[in-house]
């Protein structure tokens, strides 16, 4: 009897131990996995931090940021000018830089003066208006018309009252395309010639079935690509402004769902998972015809097809949309706003933006930076000596802000997953309709 | 662990007590102290054990505590806590993708560990015989993908079990003209995969210690049952696996255990964070979490979790505590 006894303590105690020791280890990991898969200037190392300026300072500010922004080094020249401030820079990658700014505003404590949020995480902390600093109170209305207009929207709440965080980079989506597989179909392959061709949705498909038909590439990688194309060009997304679920009552992405499926089903779009090792080696060996993806991607694509001379820069048909940027915040934690916010003024002025995309590629919200010789000079012999930056900035001034939610990422999984199963073979009327069940499940707890 | 390492240093104060107690009182002094020799030994005792008490309350006992405590409430992580009742257990039971991920755990747990323990019984009995040259490097060689990442195994084994016809398990299958198998996104595809990754990568951890128990097993036993003209699978069966025991418990035990937590093979090998074909509850869990900030209902499935994990761990230990007795014949 007592052996019994005691021998379930032992096994209660043990599954707690290992349940937790499970857990630690699984969040690290995952960490890790992630690092790579969502921005392409995302560093995997551990935290890297830079100190600037005195260590007597009057005003000592810290600033949490991810990714290769090169912002520690372009603030020398503040700290220069104004010796009173010095600013602890922290970079990790993305994905435990927010698990750590979450933890961190939850608890109440442990938050920096400024930290950045990325553009699809943003609308989880808009709920949590009391653990910011309104921006609007610090003078951001003096900047405002500085920056793109959905760029600045993206960053305030529904009422435009309260402004979370100013705009850093951008991600103007374009539609990224191989000269020599247009070529090989008998197509036009001049970025000109290609953007006239391709003006609608209707454009593409035609394109692609002469593309398949000569050379047997699918038109596009993947069916998300697609999908996210055709969803930023609608008014409405998947939430209305009260945060409603509207994917039954408005007709926008049952329309790009279906659309997608379609080019699915005519073999225009095969199904390289993103971010795998074989969508990467597409990019080389021309495994698809036309990658629709936003400015920073070149990035991506330049490291996975180094010595690849045929990649051009087109316009998105019937105009792009935003993926990805990020955003500087102020918590409410902070002891001086007013210094935090003095700084990012300077950092996101346009003389500035325009330093960091020359040094960095950091695609300016600010659209002053547009008319400078950095941008109307600019050429890339990457993609054939082409004004690439002309196109991404066409893109950006083209587009505007829709209201996301914050389910909008589990939202879009359920679609993405749902776009899969038709490419496996799932009937996309049936498929849609169980799409909209597991997001009803899924939203509503 | 800690159960053990407490009774050593408490019957270890004890016996310095009886001691010092003995010491004191020969001298017979009448002075009175604030505290006595015994209760200052008492306090020092558990300040050496303090540390680990203390910090395993703060990271350990209080996030179970608070863990139970969030399982009725709603609560995003930033806003207020709002009481709900039971309401978060019955969200889950009601989402089909809760028992979806309830199944594929115990599916991908079988798979994954019970054709692994036996493959590393015989690989350990494989190791320990004599007829084995350069042990040392085969028992390295088995042992060496339990120290690689899990994620990295995870992204490997995305290669291999690639979707594409020219995957390497697929053009491996296409020889025999069998077509490709869209091994993250199929029900079973992603079983197979998945339970393949385990496989690997405990299989060897295992077999080292089986392989320790084997070697404390007498040599004098195998001889004797040879004399007596037993069958190598006599001398498996009647002794080897007898005498392993415990050892066979300890690794069913945890192998239980870890493969109730699966996790990061699923979220890494099927792409953005897992699909219903390998979903598994802590994963579920997870998604609940840190995907879309629905702490309540999250905590609402670790402690339906921590049930399972006791029920399983229970059961398991009933039916391997009746290895080796039957058949036996001859012993008490």
């Amino acid at each position: 009897m007592m052996k019994k006894s005691s021998m379930l303590t032992v096994l209660t105690a043990m599954a707690f131990l290992t349940a937790a020791c499970g857990g630690n280890e699984a969040n690290n990991e995952e960490a890790q996995a992630d690092g790579g898969n969502n921005n392409a200037n995302v560093d995997n190392e551990d935290a890297d931090v830079t100190d600037l300026g005195a260590e007597d300072a009057e005003v000592e500010l810290s600033f949490w940021l991810f990714g290769a922004t090169g912002y520690p080094e372009l603030a020398e020249e503040y700290i220069e000018e104004n010796p009173e401030v010095s600013i602890t820079f922290q970079e990790i990658d993305m994905e435990d830089h927010h698990n750590n700014l979450f933890t961190a505003l939850s608890a109440g404590s442990g938050a920096p003066d400024m930290a950045a949020i990325e553009v699809s995480e943003i609308d989880g902390y808009k709920n949590a208006e009391d653990r910011f600093v309104n921006l609007y109170d610090l003078g951001a209305e003096d900047v405002e018309d500085d920056f793109l207009d959905w760029a600045w929207e993206v960053g305030s709440n529904v009422e435009g009252d309260f402004q979370f965080g100013l705009p850093t980079d951008i991600g103007p989506t374009v539609m990224f395309y191989r000269a020599d597989i247009f070529e090989e179909a008998g197509l036009p392959s001049e970025p000109e010639e290609v953007e006239e061709l391709l003006q609608t949705w209707e454009d593409f498909e035609e394109a692609g079935d002469t593309v398949l038909e000569e050379t047997g590439t699918p038109m596009t990688g993947n069916p998300e690509t697609l999908f996210n194309a055709k969803r930023d060009q609608a008014p409405e997304h998947y939430f209305n402004e009260e945060d409603e679920l509207i994917l039954d009552s408005t007709p926008y992405v049952e329309e790009a769902f279906m659309d997608t499926s379609a080019l699915i089903e005519q073999g225009h779009v095969d199904n390289y998972g993103m971010w795998t090792p074989e969508w990467g080696g597409a990019m080389d060996d021309g495994g698809y015809a036309t990658l629709l993806a936003p400015a920073w991607m070149q990035g991506v694509v330049k490291d996975n097809a180094p010595d690849q001379e045929n990649w051009r820069v087109a316009s998105m048909p019937e105009g792009g949309g935003n993926w990805g940027g990020s955003y500087i915040t102020i918590p409410d934690q902070s002891e001086h706003p007013e210094e935090a916010f003095a700084f990012m003024e300077w950092l996101l002025a346009p003389e500035q933006q325009q330093k960091a995309f020359e040094n960095m590629g950091l695609f300016p919200s600010a659209p002053e930076v547009y008319e400078m010789e950095t941008f109307t000079e600019f050429s890339d012999d990457y993609f054939g000596g082409q004004n690439t930056a002309e196109v991404f900035a066409e893109s950006a001034l083209e587009n505007e802000h829709v209201h996301k939610g914050p389910q909008y990422g589990d939202v879009n999984t359920e679609i993405l997953d749902g776009l899969d199963n038709v490419y496996d073979g799932a009937d996309p009327e049936e498929e849609w309709e169980d799409v909209l069940t597991r997001v009803e499940q899924r939203t509503s707890r | 662990m800690s159960n053990t390492l407490r009774k050593e240093i408490n019957t270890g104060a004890e016996e310095h007590d009886g001691e010092t107690e003995n010491n004191v009182k020969k001298p017979k002094k009448p002075k009175k102290r604030l505290f006595s020799q015994k209760q200052k030994d008492m306090a020092s005792g558990y300040l050496f054990i303090s540390p680990f008490y203390l910090l395993f309350a703060v990271f350990g006992v209080f996030p179970i505590l608070f863990s139970f405590y969030l399982a009725f409430f709603r609560w995003d992580g930033l806003g207020e806590m709002e009481f709900v009742g039971l309401n978060n257990f019955n969200i889950i039971f009601n989402d089909p993708l809760f028992w979806k991920s309830l199944y594929n755990t115990i599916i991908i747990g079988l798979m994954g560990t019970a054709p692994q323990l036996i493959a590393a019984l015989l690989l350990a009995f494989a190791l320990n015989s004599v007829l084995i040259k350069y042990k040392s490097v085969f028992r390295l060689a088995v042992f060496l993908p339990y120290v690689t990442s899990i994620v990295a195994v995870a992204i490997i084994f995305s290669v291999i079990f690639s979707n594409q016809e020219s995957g390497l398990v697929n053009s491996f299958l296409g020889v025999f003209g069998i077509d490709p198998i869209t091994w993250t996104r199929s029900e079973w595809g992603a079983k197979v995969a998945i339970s393949a990754m385990i496989f690997w990568r405990w299989v060897g951890y295992n077999t080292i210690i089986y392989l320790a128990g084997m070697q404390a097993i007498p040599n004098d036993l195998y001889e004797a049952a040879k004399i007596d003209g037993a069958t190598l699978r006599q001398q498996i069966w009647h002794i080897t696996i007898p005498m392993l025991k415990p050892f066979i418990i300890f690794t069913v035990f945890t192998a239980t255990i870890g493969a109730l937590q699966i996790f990061a093979e699923p979220h890494i090998f099927q792409g953005r964070g897992g699909r219903p074909e390998g979903i598994s509850i802590v994963l579920y869990l997870y998604r609940e979490a840190f995907g879309s900030n629905f702490f309540g209902t999250a905590s609402a499935t670790a402690i339906v979790l921590f049930f399972i994990i006791i029920v399983f761990s229970a059961a398991n230990l009933l039916l391997v505590n009746r290895i080796g007795r039957s058949g036996k014949v001859g012993e008490k």
